[in-house]
């Protein structure tokens, strides 16, 4: 029996999507049998970012409206044997699916799959509730900044009204220099106010954006940091105790530091 | 043939029947829509018969036609013509460049790792049972043959 | 000079404070919005307590949550029309 992990946030552009894509991907290439579910139905993006935009034929939609078994709406991925998407419709919107189909579906898909990871929408109406309803465990992805911690708080209150305890925290986009420099809230600072567990800090990164770009996701890229954060959260999901990377660049002003005693 | 040439529109329709498997006696009876307009992600439209869109149909849009597809400009999203089981339909865009392309029951994508470069007019249809892009030819040569 | 330094060298404290004590004061009202029908329920429960020592004026009663500065406070305005007498003790 698999498990079923919800990606969430309650603001829109921090790191969802990636998030879920990077995860799946992860974990599947440790050799697990993923199944990636886009709840973000009329604003599908996880196929684009897993580069399977072309192969979609039927959507969670169909599936959950009788038009296909869920069996022919599954794709494959085009470069890691246990991975697969469900993805949402595009043309048409949040109340096309009820939170009991969601239920249904998740219950479905635990017998086949070890994982089942859905992309939540952005936001905290309908398609919150019909991505969380059939979650057994959430992980929040926030940013350094003061709106989407906000947003993040809420939802982390949601889903302990759901019955979603002990969420799990993900930071994106942390600029250890801006931190440094007093001009970004830390690690510390965000768990601090959010009081919640942390599974890993994402560093802003380029590599994101490229790897966007391709449909590849970064997790595969051995040489980024931003793929190291990601195999770092899907080692601890996995089981195992990994430290939490360093966010220092040693570059000069660190080692200086250092010298210097400040540190 | 059924069409006198001297008009823009027999001018677009006899182009268009040069060489293809189109009855064009049938083509002037069925049902046609002209969508007057771009389709932008999350649009879609059904149709039982043919549909000629005046714009794009951009990436995340939906055309599902009974009959043929034809799109006076970039043709990015998904798209199925024959959608009723028709293996005769065509589609046709001025930038051929589908997410996924559908003629009644085939189903193709572009090949991975390939970025279309269309800057011409293209058409697709079955082919020994295999969905084939053509180019689309307009030249007077080719029309010149259609009034035989 | 001093403020290149004390930047270059992380002892600023920055725009980061700023943000963790706006975050802060949004945050404690924003987690203390309590729904009526909670409110309803916390009255009802008062009454029943308070009845117990004094004659109170129910339907003039009033409960609400007041936030000033970075506390919350719950505010009870109980109008008293007698003490009861003490029983037993």
């Amino acid at each position: 029996m698999g498990e079923v992990f919800v990606i969430t946030s309650g603001k829109g552009g921090v790191g969802k999507t990636t998030t879920t894509a990077n995860i799946g991907t992860g974990l599947a290439s440790a050799g697990k049998k993923v199944v990636l579910v886009d709840a973000d139905i009329g604003l599908r993006n996880l196929d684009v970012v897993l580069g399977l935009e072309n192969r979609i034929v039927f959507d969670i939609v169909d599936v959950t409206s009788g038009n296909c078994r869920l069996r022919q709406a599954l794709i494959k991925d085009k470069r890691l044997e246990g991975l697969h998407l469900l993805p949402a419709a595009q043309t048409k919107d949040k109340t096309a699916v009820s939170p009991d189909q969601m239920r249904t579906l998740c219950t479905e898909l635990k017998k086949e799959f070890d994982y089942v990871v859905i992309d939540c929408p952005a936001g905290i109406e309908q398609g919150f509730r019909n991505a969380i309803a059939g979650a057994d465990k959430a992980i929040v992805v926030t940013t350094p900044e003061v709106s989407a911690v906000r947003d993040a708080d809420r939802i982390i209150g949601l889903l302990e009204a759901a019955e979603l305890r002990d969420p799990k925290l993900i930071i994106n986009r942390i600029r250890p220099k801006m931190v440094r420099q007093g001009d970004m809230m830390s690690i510390e600072d965000i768990i601090d106010i959010l009081a919640v567990d942390l599974i890993g800090v994402i560093p802003e990164d380029e590599m994101i954006v490229i790897t966007t770009n391709r449909g590849e996701p970064v997790v595969l890229d051995q040489h980024s940091r931003s793929g190291q954060a990601y195999r770092n959260i899907n080692r601890r999901i996995l089981g195992e105790e990994v430290p939490m990377m360093s966010m220092e660049e040693d570059g000069f002003f660190k080692k200086l530091r250092k010298i210097i005693g400040l540190n | 043939m059924a069409y006198s040439r001297g008009n823009s529109h027999s001018d677009i329709l006899s182009g268009f029947g040069q060489g293809l498997p189109l009855d064009q006696e049938d083509l002037v009876d069925e049902n046609t829509i002209l969508v007057q307009r771009t389709l932008r992600s999350g649009q879609s439209i059904r149709y039982n018969g043919n549909v000629v869109v005046l714009g794009d149909v951009n990436p995340g849009a939906e055309i599902s036609a009974a009959g043929n597809v034809i799109v006076m400009g970039a043709l990015r999203g998904v798209v199925h013509a024959g959608a009723g089981g028709d293996e005769k339909a065509v589609v046709l865009a001025f930038k051929l460049q589908p997410t996924q392309l559908r003629i009644s029951n085939h189903i193709t994508r572009p090949p991975d790792n390939e970025t279309p470069d269309a800057d011409h007019p293209e058409m697709a249809r079955i082919r020994d049972g295999v969905v084939t892009i053509e180019v689309f030819q307009t030249g007077l040569n080719d029309r010149a043959g259609v009034g035989k | 000079m001093l403020e290149f330094l004390t930047k270059l060298f992380g002892r600023d404290s920055g725009s980061k404070n700023v943000a963790k004590e706006r975050l802060r004061l949004v945050l404690v009202h924003d987690r203390t919005s309590i729904s009526p029908h909670i409110l309803e329920a916390l009255k009802a429960d008062m009454i029943q307590v308070i009845s117990n020592y004094m004659l109170i004026d129910e339907t003039n009663l009033e409960v609400s949550l007041d936030s000033s500065g970075n506390t919350v406070a719950l505010v009870a305005n109980i109008p008293v029309k007698g003490m009861k007498r003490a029983s037993g003790a």
